[in-house]
């Protein structure tokens, strides 16, 4: 047993690492969001430089043959800084579902240009009304001489604002909940029909809501066979799910290391705060947290990288620890912080934004422990 | 035990109800001049326009029920809105500790809500150890003025204000809790400088406050130099009922259950999810009790006597209870209460709805932070006294 780097993952953290400590202050992030593109385009260069892109696909495609743990690295730095850029949107999901469901020829459009970081792609999948579950589907499908139309408003999309492309989900036969019947296509975001409207999330993130109206899809646009969907996106959402609980590792680390920080420079009642034993013992658990989440992160990843058979049930469990960690730490380090912890001038409250974020996307804690239950 | 209202509270109740449903707020009214009016025709009542002040200062004098229901019954049908630091937090130290000059001076213009105040207690230094402030005033040679130089933080609503009561050191010498005077001065006046404190909801509300030699005459100290800390504080132990804010706690429950029940998840709504139904359940069962718990704490009020251990605890359940139907509501709209606005999907109560978490957070925090709450009772209600030699 052993859960060391390799010297080649361990050579990648670093250069990660290096990049969000010299990248990634507080001042520099709040100078990027809600601006423009609502990330860096320079950073985002560098990323694709430093062949960062290319870590979860194949040699094949033109990556590196990594998969679910070189993900996992790399988000949790980037969880530490909360790095804007649509790594997760364009790379994890929909190069996700590209690497499992695109042919020949969409590869050679595609991938390449998303891994070189000159395409990006977003996954809209999420309704108004899908409750979390992956499988509602309510978007549609009607069948044309050479493909489909599809009509209907797709909700939540990541960086859907900015994509080049967007991997839609959508029904063409079956009832709204059937997971069989769900077909998946890739549209180009200019074409005719669709309508993108970009906003701000609470976690200075940028995210879409999507209207299509008649828009067409040929056959050359389709991914994968027609109503066979739901098993490349679930698993596609289950990357999403490890890698966005790898960055909120990285996001609790920051914050019960920031907590300590502060309860020792700060004095009340002539004592430091971290003389106060209520203040110690919770600091204790916060850290006990995140520590069981890094143990859960490690466990759910290894299981679906290596393809086992609790990986489903593995993945319900770490998104439900994850958080409701994630509450907990959040919650204590802004209360350990009093008035400050609420500020925007201090970073506890942008990691606490970004968590809760986390929390409810792809199934917040409450879905998936019932799912785990069920 | 008996926890039926007399006939004469029954009477009170229709009343009251009949007051608001007579001045509601009607739709498309002009909102400040149903503000000013209802004020007003709260005042015909007899006081019911500052229901918390006492008869001998124009105040309806009710008993702790009759303050039970009102509060009871504004929770349901909604009042104006009100700044809390004028008529909640200075007036019952004027009321108290003011000279009848000031009690003149003030009072009436904080009533008619023409004149806004703000609280001058924390400082960067100083916050849940409050006694620590810096804030100088020194007494000009000829005791004419006192001479305010320092820092405020936190201040509340400071970019409105036209006043300030504020907490000042005018002396070093002995315990800490000694040397600190009770000012009254103008925030619009050269020395004062605010500058806007930004907070997770993205809002502003608070302010950093910075005094500059601000003269301020000796006429506007409330009472004794030195004893400001004694009238502060003073306040804060003599307000009883109404802290917790459980009977919109209990109003705002039953919108949260309404709301979740429009949320569809499967073939059925949010309320039907096993975990999200028994979180609610959870809060109900913590609600109910609660609201015991001040009825108990208001049945010793009622009697007279000093208020028992049980009314210590209503700020920190109260408190925890406003947050956790914040953090319901926040997850009940689900992934769409991450979006600050710029979507038209899923439900409308989920705009903002992490911004609406988010700002509950410093429910535990102002007005003495929980743990800091929490000190006080192991002293004063568990009687545990530090046994270090
Ligand atoms: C939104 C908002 C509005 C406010 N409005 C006003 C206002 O209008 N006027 C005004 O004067 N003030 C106002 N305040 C200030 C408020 O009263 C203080 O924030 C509060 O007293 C806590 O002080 P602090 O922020 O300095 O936290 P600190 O005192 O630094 O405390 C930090 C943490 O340490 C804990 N702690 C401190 N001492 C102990 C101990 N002995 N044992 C265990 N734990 C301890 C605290 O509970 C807290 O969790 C406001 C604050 C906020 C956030």
């Amino acid at each position: 047993m052993n859960f060391d780097l390799t010297e080649e993952q361990q050579l990648v953290s670093d250069s990660i690492e290096r990049f969000v400590q010299d990248s990634y202050n507080l001042e520099s992030r709040m100078a990027l969001v809600g601006k423009g593109p609502g990330f860096s385009e320079a950073h985002w260069k560098s990323m694709s430089e430093l062949g960062w892109f290319g870590l979860p696909f194949s040699e094949d495609d033109g990556g590196f043959g990594g998969n679910q743990l070189d993900t996992m690295i790399l988000m949790e730095h980037f969880g530490k800084g909360l790095v804007l850029e649509p790594f997760l949107a364009s790379i994890v999901l929909g190069g996700g579902v590209l690497k499992r469901a695109a042919n020949e020829t969409q590869r050679k459009q595609w991938l390449e240009t998303v891994i070189d970081g000159s395409k990006q792609l977003a996954l809209a999948y999420s309704e108004a009304e899908s409750g979390y579950e992956p499988h509602n589907v309510a978007v549609a499908g009607t069948k044309t001489a050479d493909g489909f139309t599809i009509t209907g408003t797709k909700c939540m999309v990541q960086h859907g604002g900015t994509a080049d492309a967007l991997v839609v989900s959508f029904r063409t036969s079956g009832g709204t909940t059937d997971k069989s019947g769900i077909s998946l296509a890739l549209i180009p975001a200019d074409r005719e029909g669709v309508t993108v409207q970009g906003f701000l999330t609470v976690d200075g993130l940028q995210s879409a809501e999507i209207a299509f109206d008649k828009v067409a899809v040929s056959a050359d646009d389709l991914l994968g066979d027609v109503g066979d969907g739901f098993t490349v996106l679930n698993a596609t959402i289950n990357d999403g799910i490890l890698a966005i609980a790898a960055e909120a590792v990285g996001a609790m680390e920051v914050l019960y290391k920031d907590t300590v920080a502060y309860t020792q420079e700060r004095e009340q009642f002539d004592h430091a705060l971290a003389d106060f034993q209520v203040l110690q013992h919770r600091m204790v658990e916060m850290f006990m947290e995140h520590e069981q989440c890094k143990s859960l992160l490690y466990r759910a990843t290894m299981e679906v990288a290596n393809g086992g058979d609790d990986a489903q049930r593995n993945i319900h469990a770490l998104k439900h620890l994850i958080g409701k960690a994630a509450f907990f730490v959040g919650e204590n380090a802004v209360q350990t912080h009093g008035g400050m912890g609420v500020t925007e001038e201090l970073r506890v409250g942008h990691y606490f934004k970004r968590l809760l974020v986390i929390e409810a996307q792809f199934g917040n804690t409450d879905y998936h422990l019932d799912q785990f239950a069920a | 035990m008996d926890i039926d209202l007399s006939a004469d509270d029954l009477a009170f109740e229709t009343e009251v109800r009949g007051f608001l449903s007579e001045n509601a707020y009607t739709n498309g009214a002009n909102p400040e001049e149903w503000r000013m009016k209802w004020f007003e025709k709260a005042k015909e009542k007899g006081g019911w326009d500052v229901p918390k002040w006492p008869a001998e200062f124009g105040g309806p004098g009710w008993t702790p029920n009759q303050h039970y229901i009102w509060q009871k019954e504004t929770a349901r049908a909604g009042t104006p809105w009100d700044m809390p630091f004028g008529l909640s937090m200075l007036a019952p130290v004027l009321m108290a500790h003011g000279s009848q000059e000031q009690q003149e001076r003030f009072l009436p213009a904080i009533r008619a809500r023409e004149v806004n105040w703000c609280q001058g207690y924390s400082e960067p230094g100083a916050g849940s150890d409050l006694a620590s402030l810096k804030t100088k005033a020194e007494l000009t040679e000829d005791g004419k003025h006192y001479v305010v130089n320092g820092t405020k933080i936190w201040t509340t609503m400071a970019h409105i204000a036209d006043w300030i009561f504020c907490l000042t050191r005018t002396s070093d010498a002995g315990i800490k809790q000694e040397g600190i005077t009770f000012l009254l001065f103008p925030m619009k006046q050269e020395g004062v400088e605010v500058k806007p404190i930004i907070t997770l909801g993205g809002a502003h509300t608070v302010n950093t406050v910075f005094f500059t030699d601000v003269k301020v005459p000796v006429e506007n100290r409330v009472g004794e130099e030195g004893k400001g800390w004694a009238y502060a504080k003073g306040l804060l132990e003599h307000e009883r009922t109404g802290i917790a804010g459980i009977s919109n706690s209990i109003v705002a429950l039953e919108g949260l259950k309404k709301r979740a029940s429009s949320v569809k998840r499967g073939n059925g709504s949010l309320m039907d999810t096993p975990s999200f139904r028994s979180k609610i359940a959870e809060l109900e069962i913590d609600l109910m009790a609660v609201e015991y718990t001040e009825l108990r704490s208001l049945a010793t009020a009622s009697a007279g006597t000093a208020p028992g251990p049980e009314s210590s605890i209503l700020k920190l359940k109260g408190t925890e209870i406003q947050q956790r139907i914040q953090k319901l509501t926040m997850e009940a709209g689900g992934e769409f209460s991450a979006a600050w606005g710029g979507i038209n999907s899923g439900p409308d109560f989920a705009r903002a709805g992490m911004g609406g978490y988010m700002s509950s957070r410093v429910y535990t925090i102002y007005g003495g932070a929980s743990e800091v709450q929490k000190d006080i009772i192991t002293k004063k209600v568990l009687g545990i006294k530090s046994t270090k030699k």
